[in-house]
């Protein structure tokens, strides 16, 4: 398996997303020096990207330009991406694991004959096996999977792995022939996309921090304390079940079992007691914050650090602080 | 499916009804439209016709939850075995099919304030009038009675002939002169409604009497031959609860530097808990598997009430002893298990009268 | 409309995980198996689409070990679907999603199928591979983390939403597609105890797997390992909350280092 690697490059607001870049130093980290990494874009945002993977050493990318992949359904690009790892001759495709990026390997691992693994947290290669590494059970354990054959296909999870160092290189784009695109699979049509609930920051799954409020943050009015110092971090804003039960924010607030799962770098849960149905949506979080006047509550079970106090006193001091530190 | 509705429905409310003696019809309905009420009814009259084994395993995942709803939701049963038992099949289409079609309560009236063990000396009289029957007395601890609509009651045509003269009816709410009392105010079991009920020259039409003149007191017997056994499932829910509850607060709570569950008196005692509950609920099923299989288990059945509720009180106890002071204190949730555990060594057959029925099944035997 | 949802038997939420004796696994040993939460919604979703589009008909697959995949059909049968089919795959074939995928795409493509429903993910590998596996062996498009799906006979498409990072897509397909539910958005119903003792003695087809030999799984679980136990959280101790915002920051920035 070292005939080197395909990254797909996805675009979020007009650039190649930061899951993408973050799936270039994966692939690198299991090649060999001499093994080429190809991109992979596609529609019209496809030069920008390609643009922006060669300033990070990715110089050939391959464009499937058909403009019909703009608003198509992944089924659609997984068909390009496949015509293009043929023509590069590589063994392996990274993406970032997005939503997007999920559902393309899973497709590749049919149409492509590949190995496929999603969420991955850490790939290794040793002599000819590829080894990723998972979170699985809601955070609750990890597996690694042998992946075997010729060929594999592996999502990373995002915010996991840094972004590649490697500096810029002259881009050499290339057409991705699509002509043998399936019809229905660009049948389905794409009418609009809004902006995430909770206005301006970023998504929860996308986030790479969370702040969190619990049945602790006692009313919708008194909710903003959990905004305000999410803003003040660039953080997306996560709630527990008994707040968007309240009615207090929309579902689409809700971390836990029932809701969201979420793996950010920081997870800061306010006001929030750690029953069992919250945790499995947060415990893979690689840090996490709580803030409780209850010192029993099972969220300082697994959280990192805590503050026992009021939150309605910590978190303004927190969030003024955090501008102070930041400049803002 | 019941653990699933007592947790989420049942459990978050027990508290609130307890402490507000609160009858929760919402809770109630709710269980009506899951289809765990009138267990006992075979499912061509509309109720869930389940196994008396399948009746335990419900009736215990309640009682964890909270022990005054299920003896609320399962007081149907209790009222119905009569009608199933001594109704013909024209009065058993008749009246339990449009009961079990839509929610409704029932309430089985055998105790009287002057007779709860000694029910053969109940003093409600029935007199025969023509094509009816004339019912007077008063009735007490009734379950559900406020919130009935259909009552099983026991009343004799002839006190001197004391249990041959019972005699055994179904009476509707809309009876005129049927009054049901205030709900009282109960140690335990707060979320289910207790009151009197008053017959005040009621009349009874004589196709709503179950079974012939003086079959009713064998009619109520064989009924308690059927109810005791889910009585033991209730007793053996509470005792698993505050079992669960005493371990898990023996892991967290320290004293002299460590859990206090690593402290020999502490597990002595979940130790013997343990054994109790798993007693409590294996001589239930076991009392069920016998009545299942076609035998009267009058002795099965006595001793698993027995033992369950005996154990249930014991149990809570122990929980509360475990938590020490917190134990003690309305703010937790085991003090509760305790005035919930003590009414089932009272009702459906006083713990006492069970001692007896022991006894003389078993001697029978060696007659 | 003849609807297809899939389902998967999960170990439950409050499951203690064991590393099973070889290491390659959790023990199932004592483990009680459900049906996943995000099938539950797709569930849901199939006979909420089924009561509004007269004529339809549900039909649950499942593919997996005796008897934890019969067990989850029974579930869906006592929520209401009309028809059940067992696929079963050895336990040691069953952790890979793609062979999952060919064996539920093998007896889907010989019953009728318009619309093909999930749950996203399990709550176990939480892969979320089978969803767009199943598209693509079935030849049709794809849909994940659906919310709000409607089926519009005017027009003869489906209408939904799907969450993403960009944010709220809108869409319309029309069919056959695939579509990966995004879990709990509906309220799932809760079996009544009559369906659910005639879903004891309700039949179940059973399928064997493939119609031309499946290819072995690709990826094998070598490890499963539980993290390490947290050790709880290190308080921080203050008089003022301005310290105790101070110290956090100062954690957060030199210790976890994860301050933006």
């Amino acid at each position: 398996m070292t005939s080197g690697a395909l990254v797909v490059g996805e675009v979020h607001d007009g650039h190649l997303s930061s899951a993408s870049r973050e799936a270039i130093g994966v692939a690198r980290g299991v090649l060999a020096p001499s093994d080429p990494v190809v991109g992979f874009v596609a529609g019209a945002a496809g030069p920008t990207a390609a643009a922006e993977f060669a300033q990070l050493g990715v110089g050939r990318v391959l464009h499937a330009a058909d403009p019909r992949l703009d608003a198509a359904p992944v089924g659609a690009v997984a068909h390009a991406v496949a015509t293009a790892a043929r023509a590069a001759g590589v063994s392996l495709v990274v993406a970032g694991g997005t939503t997007f990026g999920r559902d393309l390997v899973a497709r590749l691992a049919v149409r492509w004959d590949a190995a496929v693994a999603t969420g991955v947290i850490e790939l290794t290669r040793d002599g000819g096996t590829l080894r990723a590494r998972r979170s699985v059970f809601g955070g609750r354990a990890s597996e690694t999977r042998r992946l075997e054959g010729e060929r594999a296909a592996v999502a990373v999870r995002p915010h996991a792995f840094p972004a590649p160092a490697d500096g810029p290189v002259p881009l050499a784009l290339e057409p991705v022939p699509t002509d043998d695109l399936p019809a229905v699979l660009v049948a389905p049509l794409r009418r609009e996309i809004r902006p995430p609930d909770g206005g301006t920051g970023p998504s929860l799954t996308d986030a790479a921090i969370i702040v969190s409020g619990g049945r602790g943050v006692r009313g919708p009015n008194e909710f903003r304390i959990v905004e305000e110092l999410a803003a003040s971090l660039g953080a997306a804003v996560g709630a527990s079940r008994a707040v968007t039960d309240a009615g207090w924010r929309p579902t689409s607030f809700q971390v836990g079992q029932t809701g969201k799962a979420v793996s950010p770098q920081l997870y800061i849960a306010l006001g929030i007691s750690g029953a069992i149905q919250h945790l499995v949506g947060m415990v893979s979080s690689r840090v996490i914050v709580a803030i409780n006047t209850d010192a029993t509550a099972p969220i300082f079970k697994v959280a990192d650090y805590g503050i026992v106090g009021d939150l309605f006193e910590i978190v303004p001091a927190l969030t003024a602080e955090v501008r102070r530190v930041r400049g803002l | 499916m019941a653990r699933k509705f007592a947790r989420a429905e049942m459990a978050p409310h027990a508290a609130e009804c307890d402490k507000a003696a609160r009858f929760p019809e919402e809770i109630y309905r709710k269980a009506f439209d899951l289809g765990l009420m009138n267990l006992n009814v075979p499912s061509e009259l509309g109720g869930s016709g389940l196994s008396l084994f399948d009746q335990c395993l419900i009736v215990e995942e309640l009682a964890y939850a909270c022990g005054g709803m299920t003896t609320s939701i399962i007081a149907n049963c209790l009222a119905l075995e009569p009608i199933l038992l001594g109704g013909s099949p024209e009065q058993q289409a008749r009246v339990l099919k449009p009961f079990c079609a839509s929610y409704h309560l029932a309430s089985f009236c055998l105790t009287e304030p002057s007779g709860g063990s000694d029910a053969g000396s109940l003093r409600t009289r029935a007199r025969r009038d023509g094509d009816h029957y004339v019912l007077d007395g008063e009735k007490c601890f009734i379950t559900n009675a406020p919130h009935a609509s259909l009552y099983t009651v026991f009343a004799t045509l002839d006190p001197s002939l004391r249990h041959r003269g019972i005699t055994a009816f179904m009476v509707p709410r809309t009876a005129e002169g049927l009054t049901p009392g205030k709900d009282e105010e109960k140690m335990g079991h707060r979320a289910s409604s207790t009151s009197t009920v008053r017959f005040d020259k009621v009349r009874v039409d004589v196709g709503d009497r179950l079974g012939a003149d003086g079959e009713g007191f064998s009619i109520a017997m064989r009924t308690l031959d059927q109810t005791r056994t889910p009585i033991g499932a209730l007793a053996t829910g509470i005792a698993q609860a505050a079992l669960d509850h005493a371990a898990a607060y023996a892991l967290k709570r320290e004293s002299f530097g460590k859990p206090i569950a690593e402290h020999q008196a502490i597990q002595i005692k979940l130790a013997n808990m343990a054994q109790a509950v798993q007693a409590a609920r294996l001589l239930t099923w076991h009392s069920a598997w016998t009545i299942d299989g076609g035998k009267k288990g009058t002795l099965e059945s006595s001793i698993a009430k027995c033992f369950a509720s005996d154990a249930a009180l014991h149990v809570a106890d122990e929980a509360i002893q475990t938590f020490g002071g917190y134990g003690y204190m309305k703010e937790y949730p085991v003090e509760k298990l305790l005035r919930d555990a003590k009414l089932t060594q009272i009702y459906e057959g006083a713990n006492e009268i069970q001692r007896t029925v022991i006894a003389r099944e078993l001697l029978r035997d060696y007659a | 409309m003849e609807i297809v949802v899939c389902v998967k038997p999960v170990p439950e939420a409050e499951t203690r995980l064991r590393v099973a004796s070889d290491g390659t696994t959790f023990d199932p040993e004592g483990v009680k198996f459900v049906l996943a939460g995000y099938d539950e919604s797709a569930v849901e979703q199939a006979l909420l689409l089924k009561e509004a589009t007269p004529g339809s008909r549900v039909h649950v697959v499942s593919a997996g070990p005796s008897p934890r995949t019969e067990e989850v059909l029974r579930a869906s049968i006592a929520l209401g679907c009309d028809q059940a089919t067992f696929v079963e795959l050895p336990a040691s074939s069953s952790t890979d999603p793609v062979t999952i995928a060919r064996a539920l795409a093998s007896a889907i493509a010989k019953a009728p199928h318009d619309l093909v429903l999930c749950g996203k993910q399990a709550g176990d590998d939480e892969a979320g591979l089978v969803a767009a596996a199943l598209g693509e062996l079935l030849g049709v498009p794809d849909f994940g983390y659906v919310v709000d799906l409607r089926w519009d006979p005017a027009s003869s498409h489906l209408k939904f939403q799907r969450s993403s990072e960009a944010g709220q897509e809108i869409w319309e397909a029309p069919l056959p597609c695939v579509i990966g539910l995004q879990q709990a958005w509906n309220d799932p119903r809760t079996a009544k105890l009559p369906m659910i003792l005639k879903s004891r003695k309700a039949p179940i087809a059973k399928v064997a797997p493939g119609g031309a030999p499946s290819p072995p799984p690709a990826s094998r679980p070598e490890r499963f390992e539980l993290p390490p136990p947290r050790l709880g959280a290190k308080l921080i101790e203050f008089k003022t909350p301005q310290e105790a915002a101070e110290k956090l920051v100062k954690i957060l920035r030199e210790e976890a280092k994860v301050f933006p």
